[in-house]
């Protein structure tokens, strides 16, 4: 399979304390990555660093064989990102978020079409910040795909959804990840991750304390649930 | 260009629904105006002058929506769009987020011209006010207020932390400005010392210049406001790009 992503010694900190240390990662063409770790572990620094729009220390990135910051431009007509925590305008409308967006892309996909696949083309014409929480979701996730990308980065997509929003959202990404999308998100769901990553990088204080596949998580880990074992991962006290 | 013209509709549409540029920026004026007009009518502006108050009041009017649009409405608006983390959504699009930014430079410009078009339509039909000196110098000194007063409110929404700061920052300079440089209260009704002071804000200096040009007074006295302007508009682009924080 194509490497689609890959991330060498990638290192970054804040003045003296360190937010990533050495991450090395490989996603191939139509696989889910899950990035995980506790609230500061450097889940979203290392995207961010990975997308370029933190600048790290050290190290190398690739996506789609670009360049994140030299080569921005033609990247991100194939590669899109749902960061964690709103970031609409105020004021606007379903509408008018996916129209926006739809200009942005060379070839964007017809975002009527999106919408009613993903049940909230009856919002078309409500304010964003009025949907709700799932419906808001997936207008996100629809977003993510107006560009036709060929990589997503979902940071924390499902946090603050109730379990059947939730659930609606992972139906979703798994029919995505069907067609032949490659995923990357970070998550605090671990229900979630085992039903849709095929590999997962466990952060702790910026150091990776796992990488593998979900069963190779729990065989290494004195448990045999996996959340048990990511909570033996994650945190240090447990070690 | 399909991108910009999607989002200058779409941006629009949203400072629109918003309102507070079409208060401060379109009505505003106009209610000064029409205030002046029916307090000093066509009284000249001093005994025996060549040309009325309100002619004199007019350059000072029509710069209103610039500081609406300069001082509140963009520093407000680049503040909120870098908190709620919009600015950075566009960093992950093949998009520029300065394309964002030139789209709203371009509504509150719009703003601007909608504003002088309707208060010069409102003093010729009401009070027969006209430009007495050069329409050239007019639009000059018009087009100088705008980019010294624009970039002003950009490196305010450039280097503030957070909206909130952003949005004192223009109150402190909004107001003052608007009240004192003589764009609401006449520049003429102020005792002298009190113009002494005033002549420090860059708007007094831009009204000048509009007021010389439509009054037809000499051109030399506009020689200094003009300067301030450039030096003003030239040290705040280069903070602001120096220093422009996107997030």
């Amino acid at each position: 399979m194509e490497e689609v992503v890959n991330v060498r010694q990638l290192s970054k900190s804040y003045g003296t304390k360190i937010a990533v240390n050495n991450l090395n990662l490989t996603v191939k063409k139509g696989m889910v990555l899950g990035l995980l770790g506790a609230n500061g572990a450097g889940k979203s620094t290392s995207i961010e660093c990975i997308l370029g729009t933190k600048k790290a220390n050290s190290g190398k990135v690739s996506i789609l064989g670009m360049n994140a910051i030299t080569q921005r431009k033609q990247l991100f007509q194939k590669v899109s990102v749902q960061f964690q925590e709103s970031n609409y305008q105020r004021e606007i409308k379903v509408n008018e978020l996916c129209e926006e967006t739809a200009s942005l892309y060379k070839e964007s996909m017809d975002w009527h079409k999106l919408l009613k696949e993903f049940h909230i083309l009856d919002k078309e014409k409500s304010l964003v910040k009025d949907l709700s929480g799932g419906e808001r979701q997936r207008l996100f996730i629809v977003l993510a795909l107006i560009g036709n990308p060929q990589i997503v980065f979902l940071d924390e997509l499902t946090t603050g959804l109730d379990v059947k929003a939730r659930r609606e959202v992972w139906l979703t990404l798994e029919n995505l990840k069907k067609n032949g999308l490659t995923i990357v998100l970070t998550s605090h769901f671990m229900d979630e991750v085992e039903a849709l990553c095929d590999v997962i990088c466990i952060l702790n204080k910026g150091n990776t304390v796992f990488y593998g596949t979900v069963e190779e998580a729990i065989k290494a880990s004195p448990y045999d649930k996996f959340e048990d074992a990511y909570l033996w991962y994650a945190d240090e006290e447990g070690k | 260009m399909n991108t910009f013209r999607k989002m200058l509709k779409i941006e629009g549409k949203l400072s629109i629904r918003d309102m507070n540029m079409v208060i401060f920026a379109i009505i505003m004026p106009v209610v000064v105006l029409i205030i002046l007009g029916v307090i000093y009518g066509n009284k000249p502006a001093f005994n025996g002058a060549q040309y009325t108050f309100l002619e004199q009041s007019f350059g000072a009017v029509s710069t209103i929506a610039i500081c609406a649009g300069g001082l509140m409405g963009l520093p407000i608006m680049i503040s909120e769009y870098r908190e709620r983390k919009i600015l950075k959504r566009f960093q992950v699009t093949p998009i520029s987020p300065g394309i964002l930014l030139f789209v709203h430079l371009v509504i509150y410009i719009l703003y601007s011209l909608v504003s002088v078009v309707i208060l010069w339509i409102v003093a010729k039909l009401a009070w027969k006010v006209q430009i007495r000196g050069s329409l050239f110098t007019f639009l000059v000194g018009w087009s100088l207020v705008l980019l010294s007063m624009f970039s002003i409110g950009m490196l305010v929404g450039g280097v503030a932390k957070n909206s909130k700061s952003a949005s004192i920052i223009a109150s402190l300079l909004y107001f003052p400005m608007l009240v004192f440089s003589g764009a609401t209260l006449p520049y003429e009704v102020m005792p002298v010392p009190m113009q002494k002071v005033v002549d420090f804000m860059p708007l007094t200096q831009g009204i000048k210049v509009l007021k010389a040009a439509t009054l037809g007074i000499e051109v030399e006295s506009t020689f200094i406001p003009v300067i301030v302007m450039v030096i003003i508009a030239t040290v705040c682009i280069a903070c602001s790009i120096q220093y422009f924080r996107w997030e």
